[in-house]
């Protein structure tokens, strides 16, 4: 039960979406058109691999020389589809591989 | 100052259509091959045409007609209205044909033709009537004409202070056909009927149809 009580603390990696103007992605682009953003977050703790566990346990154990090697991180497993639109000089862009679809610990 | 400062419905549409899964998808898929240009030509026209003709097939009248028949106040909205079907690939061409010569193009292909039949079904006007068409249904009107974007007689808005549209042909060498040709541009460029169904689906006033 305990374990399970850490697991719904540990919100874990999922998708999130935010509404925002184009402009406040900062690519450069003048325009008034809007999207939905869709990015991952949350933890990765509950080690997946057993490449995960031993890394978590060598590091516990600070049996490695660097404490540099990386857990895994919540990432985009997928992309949601392109994004156009049209800007205010009447040119279009496309945007590719620019929001989340599916997320996972990789 | 850019043309498109200020908001207006066009715009509204737009964002509509961003926010709405079907209608984004559907757009890039247009926007993506009529904006591509290939080694000698502006776009690959046949591949920009199929998806136009996707996008107004498989995306609900709310958003497809909301970016192609919003109504307008202003010059920023207008070039922006004209610019739904990505005119420079989906419309403009070097030479511009004969009316008639571009009808029997469009005659020898399926699609073209049944469409162009639709068109001239159910946008036809009739003075008499309250609604200016024969037909009195706005509805049917506005899908006749938005079938014709993706083929050759793909229709667009002509300036940007009024409603008219036409496709990419005019009646310069039309020889004794002349009248023929007229009456034919004119169906598209003078037609109260297909105007009134636009402006009425613009200003929303003829909601209970949609």
């Amino acid at each position: 039960r305990g374990r399970r009580n850490q697991k719904g603390k540990n919100r874990g990696c999922v998708l999130t979406e935010i509404h925002l103007n184009v402009t406040d992605l900062d690519l450069g682009y003048d325009t008034k058109e809007e999207l939905i953003f869709r990015y991952c977050s949350g933890s990765c703790d509950e080690a997946k691999s057993t490449y995960d566990k031993i890394l978590k346990n060598l590091t516990r154990k600070k049996k490695l020389v660097t404490d540099k090697v990386r857990q895994a991180c919540c990432r985009p497993t997928a992309f949601d589809d392109d994004l156009s639109f049209l800007d205010d000089n009447l040119v279009y862009h496309i945007l590719k591989k620019h929001s989340a679809k599916r997320c996972g610990c990789v | 100052e850019p043309v498109l400062s200020k908001g207006n419905n066009c715009l509204d549409a737009a964002k509509a259509c961003n926010l709405n899964d079907t209608c984004k998808r559907f757009r890039s898929a247009y926007i993506t091959p009529c904006t591509s240009s290939t080694s000698n030509e502006i776009c690959n026209k046949r591949k920009c045409h199929k998806a136009l003709r996707l996008f107004f097939d498989k995306v609900p009248p709310k958003h497809s007609y909301g970016m192609l028949f919003c109504s307008c106040r202003d010059v920023a909205c207008t070039e922006r209205r004209r610019q739904t079907i990505v005119p420079v690939c989906s419309y403009e061409d070097r030479e511009k044909p004969n009316c008639l010569n571009l009808q029997e193009s469009c005659k020898k292909n399926y699609i073209c033709r049944s469409r162009l039949a639709d068109f001239f079904t159910n946008c036809q006007p009739e003075s008499r009537s309250v609604s200016s068409c024969l037909k009195e249904n706005y509805a049917d009107c506005l899908l006749a004409y938005s079938g014709l974007i993706g083929t050759v007689m793909t229709p667009n808005y002509i300036d940007s202070n009024s409603l008219s549209v036409a496709p990419w042909c005019d009646c310069s060498n039309s020889g004794n056909d002349i009248d023929e040709c007229l009456k034919f541009l004119n169906f598209f460029q003078d037609n109260t009927c297909l105007k009134n169904a636009i402006q009425a689906f613009g200003n929303g006033t003829d909601v209970n149809v949609w």
